[in-house]
């Protein structure tokens, strides 16, 4: 099985789900700082799992 | 809220359950190991999703899940994507499982682990350590069930009742057929968890002022809500230790990753993923809603895991929707449990019992699980009345434990020169360095255990590893026939052959 490169759009996702809050949104108290981030990120990472998966089930007998 | 009422809705779901389950029964595959435990590598991508999801989301979420959101705010949601992104692992190693579970006929996730470096030690530690860390974690799922329905009903019906009935529903669900049972009942609650559960929330919001009126309220009275480390519970190293365990959730926890060896094709595996993650992400931000709903309407609350009952108990929700969310959360704690058991019986008996008894057959294994079946549930529901603290940090100490098996589990598929010996320096040091922080107050050198844990366990399977010789021929007979799933179009025939010999 060969690497599918958008595992690594997965990978930045969680690193940046660290960075971001912590730093750039700590400061805004509001639905649209922190939780819109987390929020787009898991709309983001179901995205980037239709991608890595969508080969899956073609080598079947 | 009546008790009678909340009695009945009980009956209700429970007979529907057990008329489901019943239904669900397949004479010819309950028969043997991986019939009874794998479904036979049958199971379907919807079933498998559904399932996956009942199984992975429990009391947790509604109860516990609610109360962190509450208790420390935005960060329970970052804390939650964080292992929701994790569960991407099973895109990598999902299909690799799958297919040396069909080759070499594993039954359990340490199983693989056994066969993969030839040790029958590695087995049944991994097996051993998945008992240890996973019994407190069902217990806790049993305590949410507990604080639930006596905070609902104001004590009428008690924590320990309460607990007994969720027991003895698990074992139930475990006990007719198996998996299969398991896995249709898994459905059905899953299907009632995230609808109740949605229908509520969005009900609470709107009694609230809508998704507006919620959070300019939050912004006025409680703006350390919405951002991190804000009121101070999710300082950045808190996060961490947090979600690394969870992060690796997916291959740590042996009750969902033997579901990579169930699925009947990869499809089927595509499926389940891609089900679990829209079902993951609705539920995830529903609980996060629920907890911001409970800070604007009971902003004092004594104790964060009451967090929902209260919700529930208010007059915001009207007394039937409110049972039926009720039984929402039982259901999700009943198949978060009835899977840990059915998955802790079948390493027992396929990793203690079998490698203590090697010419024990298929069928005596299979009875051996069915005795420990029980047992495991005692033993939870004996943690449960011992009501330990908050639910969350709970849970997650089980996952700081469980998370030493994924260097060995990583370098099964990925490093050809891993060994036993590696291995087992791996899961016994780290599992006991765990152990330890956990007993002498919580952190050493001001790091929690989550935080320690697998950086040890990496070290001492790496450095023990290039110290000890590798088993060169099963690694690479292994490694090929998981690599063997590629993108090719390349027809494979997965054959289920013999049972794998260690």
């Amino acid at each position: 099985m060969k690497s599918n490169p958008w595992i690594w759009a997965v990978w930045a996702l969680v690193i940046l789900s660290y960075v971001v809050p912590f730093t750039m949104l700590d400061k805004v108290q509001s639905w649209h700082g922190s939780f819109l981030y987390w929020t787009v990120t898991g709309v983001l990472v179901v995205v980037a799992n239709l991608l890595l998966t969508k080969d899956f089930g073609e080598d079947e007998a | 809220m009546s008790t009678s009422l909340i009695w009945w809705s009980v009956a209700i779901y429970l007979a529907i359950a057990v008329v489901i389950a019943f239904i669900s029964r397949d004479g010819k595959s309950a028969e043997s190991m991986s019939g009874y435990f794998l479904g036979g590598r049958q199971m379907n991508g919807i079933l498998s999703a559904l399932s996956y999801s009942a199984t992975t989301y429990s009391a947790f979420m509604m109860v516990g899940l609610a109360g962190l959101t509450y208790k420390g705010g935005v960060g329970a949601l970052g804390f939650e994507i964080v292992y929701f992104a994790g569960v991407s692992l099973v895109a990598i190693f999902g299909p690799r499982f799958w297919s040396v579970g069909k080759k070499f006929g594993y039954v359990t996730p340490s199983e693989m682990l056994g066969h993969r470096y030839q040790s029958k030690a590695v087995s049944v530690t991994a097996a051993l350590a998945s008992c240890l860390f996973l019994i407190p974690y069902a217990a806790v799922q049993l305590t949410g069930v507990g604080y639930l329905m006596s905070g609902m009903t104001d004590g009428a019906i008690s924590f320990s009742t309460a607990v007994l009935l969720a027991t003895v529903m698990a074992l139930f669900f475990c006990y007719i057929a198996g998996i299969r049972s398991v896995v249709w009942t898994d459905s059905l609650q899953a299907v009632m968890m995230i609808v109740v559960s949605t229908l509520v929330a969005l009900l609470v919001i709107s009694e609230l002022g809508g998704f507006d009126g919620l959070f300019t309220t939050l912004e006025q009275n409680n703006a350390n809500s919405l951002s991190v480390p804000g009121s101070g519970l999710f300082s950045f190293w808190t996060f961490l230790g947090l979600t690394i365990p969870w992060f690796f959730f997916s291959l740590s926890n042996p009750q969902v990753s033997q579901r990579l060896f169930m699925p009947s094709s990869l499809k089927s595996l595509r499926q389940m993923l891609m089900g679990f993650l829209v079902f993951g992400l609705i539920y995830t931000l529903v609980s996060v809603m629920w907890g911001f709903s409970a800070i604007v309407a009971f902003p004092d609350l004594a104790k964060a895991d009451m967090a929902t009952p209260a919700l529930l108990a208010s007059d915001m929700v009207p007394p039937v929707l409110a049972v039926i969310v009720m039984i929402g959360i039982m259901a999700a704690a009943i198949s978060t449990i009835d899977s840990i058991m059915l998955t802790l019986s079948s390493m027992v008996s396929r990793d203690v019992y079998a490698v203590v008894k090697p010419e024990a057959s298929e069928k005596q294994q299979l009875n051996v699980g069915k005795i420990v079946i029980p047992v495991i549930a005692v033993m939870a529901y004996v943690f449960a009345k011992l009501q330990l603290s908050l639910i969350a940090v709970l849970s997650v100490a089980a996952s700081s434990g469980l998370v030493v098996v994924v260097p060995a589990m990583i370098g099964a598929f990925f490093w050809r020169k891993g060994t036993a010996a590696g291995a087992l320096a791996s899961m016994l040091g780290s599992g006991l360095l765990v152990i330890v922080i956990y007993a002498t107050g919580g952190k050493l050198l001001g790091f929690s255990a989550g935080i320690w844990g697998l950086p040890v366990a990496t070290l001492l399977f790496v450095g023990v590893s290039l110290l000890t010789k590798a088993p060169k021929q099963v690694a690479d007979d292994f490694i090929e026939q998981a690599n063997s799933t590629s993108m090719s179009k390349k027809s494979q025939s997965a054959s289920a052959s013999k049972p794998a010999v260690v």
